[in-house]
This record gives structure tokens, C-alpha cells and sequence, in this order.
């Protein structure tokens, strides 16, 4: 089975604790051992510090590394701080950077219609999508409003946590542009019962290494109890088929 | 045995002894669950080859504790040499006497503390020492709920208060208190840490190991609430020996779990 990894974050990050990987080579090393094949990139710096350079650091550290799926974090446009859709897009071809994530709560914008409005028709018409972790959102309704926004544009939600299926099956059901990451999806059954309910087409392999761990994550896909063709849509054909997508 | 090759191959862990020190039953107020009756465990264990598992009640913990106490001594019945028993107390319930449940063999192996979602009482509040004193002259296992450094202390405390009963310091091994757990560990012989949390990254059991020895790291899951599988991969994978795996597997729990 291929695995490529949804949410991997390369760079020095604020805190890190003792054996804790930290380097890229580190990063290859944990990625080799589970057998993960690519994995979809962002930098710490655009996360927790400046988000153009880190977008930049990012260029630098995977020239030339095809195991790194470009990933560029992203603002509002508002009033020049970030690039307009336009630049963005541009930079985006430019550089094979295939995807957005995006820190709201962290970086403190709205995800409304009012604020990203435009940013996000542009996401939908490129087909580019849109990954961001649960805590970046203020609450399960706020992701609803979110999803119904934008009915158009694929999210990727990851850093769900075993508490969260009360709140968001409902959502599953209604919102068919929502997909869960799996890495830290660990109730016991959940993949196969997510399966079940909304199909494997819903879910996408990811890790968020360095702090989470790709032998639980590659290991909660292996041994779910669900056929071989679910668990290869959920490792890597979910997430090549909406990159194959991308229209830039 | 190649762990590694276990997860590669989709293989269960057989031809070694797995058993799960941490694991919970029922119902749980705050979240909607997976499986989590006794059977649909063991069909998980099953494929996983995993040997066995000491569990408490989940709404035994909260209001119920003789209900609770009771569904595991019925699971432990349904289940037997599959599924355990953690004994749970209730520090508000004066009555409570967790004694008949160790009278007989029906499956309890240890005793549960989870002081904090009982009112916050501290984990070595008085109104547990009937518990300890029972554990201490059976000389059992105390798994705590204990991932703040103000749990791992108390139940540390604990550990120095009652040489006969062993201390498993449930997820604080791998979370922010993991320093207070590795001082806990290397201080009192009858302390363990258990492998039981889901946001643990990759390389904290080998820290761990390498802090307070192999013999102190105890597997456990957290299962229902996680699957088992998640850091039964995460120890395949690790950067340990097979011998370290086997033991933090299920050798070291035999030791101590009467098993």
C-alpha cells in the first residue's frame, strides 16, 4: 500500500521537545520507516511566524525534493498584508505548490464570506483544497458555516479527535466537501465505521508530523477493518485525485 | 519476531504475549464512542493478537460505581482470561467498599483512580485509602488517570505511602507531565508509566525507555476510547529491540498482574 501523508511540517518550530524530530533528514528518516511515500508540505515560519517567508523557506528547503508536495499557508489579502488571489495563484503555478492550508484562530481572521469571499471562488474554481486542522476552528458550527459557505471547495479537517463524532457525523452527512485526516482519528472502530456511514472517499491519510505520530497513523490505516481498496483511497488515492484536480 | 514487519504485513501480533493495561468499558457522557462492550474489544483484540486487557466502567467511574463495578465483574464472566478488571471507587459514596469484588476471583485484577472527573478530588485524597489499603495488602496494580504533574505527584505519594501496591501512572508517562512521571518512576521501585495517549509524536516511548528503563514501560491503550492499535503500531515501529517490545508488551504486566 502507498502512503502519502496529508499534513507534514518542515522547519524549525517554536517548541520542541527532547526526541522530538526536528530536521527534514529526520522527518525522511520516520517517513521511511513507516513506509510513507510523499508527503504534503507546509513551513513552521508561515505557521508561527511570517507567513510570506515561510511560504518562501518552504520553496528552499524542497528544491528539488520530489518526496514534498508543496503546500503554501495563506492569509487574507485585506488591505495588502498577503499577495491577492491573484499573486497567489500565480506564485502557486509557478512554484508546483498544489494545495492551501490555513490557520484562522491562530493568525486571527473570519473565515466569512465578507473577509474570503473572493480567496475562496478562487480556491473553487482552481479546485485547490483547503486543509486546516479542527482547532483552527471556533467551534463545530463555525465549520458548518464554513462548508455550506463554500459548498465548492474541498476541506481537509485533520487533528479530529475521538471526542468529536457527536458533533461532526451530522456534519459529514450534510457536507459532502468536507474530509476528515486521519492522523489523530483513533477511536477504536472509527475508520471502518466512518466507512460505513459516508464511505472512504471522505477520508484522507495524514500524520502532522513532526509532533504526531506516522507509525500510529500508517498503522491505524493498515489494520482497519475495511477492504484494500478502501484502505488504498484513504493512503494516497483520495488525496492524488483531488491534487490531479488542481487547476492552475 | 519483526514487529516492524507485523504492520507492513497487516499481521496480528502472535507468538507473543500482548496484554493491555489500560482499557475502558460503556457508555462515556462526553462523547459519542466506538465499540466499547467487552466483545466488540476482544474481536479487535483478536485481530490484533492481543492476549488481554484490564478495563474499567466508564459510568462506574462518574455516579455508579457499584453498577459499574458490577457490568465489569459481568464482562470479566463473559470474558474470562480475555478481559480484566480495574475495581473503581467513589470518594463520595461513603458506602463504598471495593472488598467483594477480591473476595473470589471474578476477574479484578486492580484498582481504578480517575480523581479528576470525581468531583477533582486529589489522587491521594483520604477517602481513597480503603482502596489503597485493600491494593496494598493484595498487593495490586492502581492504574491513575494522571496526566497533569499535580496527578503524577499525588500518585506518586501514593506509591511511598503504600510499598505493596504498585502505581501505574496512566498516559503521564508521554504528556506534559512526563518529567514528573520519569522522577516518580526512577524514585519508587512500585511505579510504572503505561503507553496510553494519543498525541504522543514519534520517539516518546523510546524516550521514555531510555529515561526509566525498559522494566518501568507497561503497554496500554486506552481502548475504547482509542483503538488499541494505534500505539500497538506506534511500539512496532519504534526504535526499540524486539526483547524491549516483548516486555513493554506484556512481560512486565505479567509480573505485576498476578497474570
Amino acid at each position: 500500500m502507498r502512503f502519502i501523508d496529508a499534513r507534514c511540517q518542515l522547519g524549525r518550530r517554536c517548541v520542541i521537545r527532547e526526541n522530538e524530530p526536528v530536521t527534514k533528514a529526520e522527518i525522511l528518516e520516520l517517513m521511511d520507516r513507516c513506509r510513507i511515500e510523499r508527503a504534503v508540505a507546509y513551513h513552521a515560519i508561515a505557521k508561527e511566524g511570517d507567513v510570506k517567508a515561510g511560504n518562501m523557506e518552504l520553496l528552499k528547503d524542497t528544491e528539488g525534493d520530489s518526496r514534498f508536495l508543496r503546500q503554501w499557508v495563506a492569509l487574507p489579502h485585506t488591505f495588502g498584508e498577503f499577495m491577492s488571489v491573484e499573486e497567489l495563484l500565480k506564485g502557486m503555478k509557478e512554484n508546483s505548490v498544489s494545495s492551501i492550508r490555513m490557520f484562522p484562530k491562530t493568525h486571527g481572521y473570519s473565515l466569512k464570506p465578507y473577509a474570503l469571499g473572493k480567496f475562496m471562488d478562487a480556491m473553487a474554481e482552481h479546485k485547490i483544497p483547503v486543509f486546516m486542522t479542527y482547532n483552527e476552528l471556533a467551534s463545530e458550527d463555525a465549520l458548518y458555516a464554513m462548508l455550506t459557505d463554500y459548498p465548492k471547495v474541498n476541506f481537509i479537517i485533520s487533528d479530529v479527535s475521538y471526542r468529536e463524532e457527536r458533533k461532526l457525523f451530522p456534519i459529514l452527512e450534510h457536507c459532502p466537501n468536507f474530509h476528515i485526516g486521519t492522523g489523530n482519528y483513533v477511536v477504536h472502530g472509527g475508520v471502518k465505521t466512518m466507512c460505513e456511514y459516508f464511505g472512504a472517499e471522505r477520508m484522507i491519510f495524514d500524520t502532522g508530523l513532526p509532533t504526531g505520530s506516522a507509525a500510529a497513523a500508517v498503522s491505524l490505516i493498515c489494520f482497519a477493518e475495511i477492504s484494500e481498496e478502501e484502505k488504498t483511497l484513504i493512503a494516497s488515492g483520495n488525496l492524488e485525485r483531488m491534487l490531479s484536480e488542481v487547476e492552475l | 519476531m519483526d514487529f516492524r514487519e507485523l504492520v507492513y504485513g497487516q499481521k496480528p501480533f502472535e507468538g507473543v504475549f500482548v496484554f493491555d493495561v489500560h482499557g475502558h468499558i460503556g457508555f462515556e457522557q462526553g462523547s459519542q464512542l466506538g465499540p466499547n462492550d467487552g466483545e466488540s474489544m476482544v474481536h479487535t483484540m483478536d485481530r490484533m493478537g492481543v492476549d488481554g486487557i484490564c478495563v474499567s466502567f466508564s459510568p462506574g467511574i462518574r455516579g455508579a460505581w457499584k453498577r459499574g463495578n458490577d457490568q465489569t465483574k459481568d464482562t470479566c464472566k463473559r470474558l474470562p482470561g480475555r478481559v480484566f478488571g480495574y475495581a473503581v471507587p467513589n470518594p463520595f459514596h461513603a458506602e463504598c467498599d471495593l472488598t467483594p469484588y477480591f473476595e473470589e476471583d471474578l476477574g479484578f485484577r486492580g484498582v481504578k483512580i480517575h480523581g479528576n472527573i470525581q468531583g477533582e478530588t486529589p489522587e491521594n485524597d483520604p477517602r481513597y485509602a480503603h482502596a489503597f489499603e485493600l491494593a496494598n495488602r493484595l498487593k495490586l496494580p492502581v492504574l491513575f488517570h494522571a496526566w497533569m504533574p499535580y496527578e503524577v505527584d499525588r500518585a506518586a505519594d501514593v506509591a511511598s505511602r503504600y510499598p505493596d501496591l504498585n502505581v501505574i501512572i496512566g498516559h503521564g508517562g508521554l504528556t506534559f507531565a512526563r518529567d514528573r512521571a520519569v522522577a516518580a518512576c526512577k524514585r519508587y521501585d512500585n511505579v510504572f508509566c503505561d503507553t496510553a495517549i494519543s498525541s504522543a509524536p514519534d520517539g516518546s516511548i523510546e524516550w521514555l525507555v531510555d529515561k526509566v528503563g525498559v522494566e518501568k514501560v507497561l503497554y496500554g491503550s486506552d481502548m475504547s476510547f482509542f483503538d488499541c492499535i494505534h500505539t500497538l503500531g506506534k511500539l512496532a515501529l519504534a526504535k526499540l529491540s524486539d526483547t524491549d517490545k516483548e516486555k513493554i508488551l506484556g512481560l512486565n504486566a505479567k509480573k505485576i498482574f498476578d497474570l
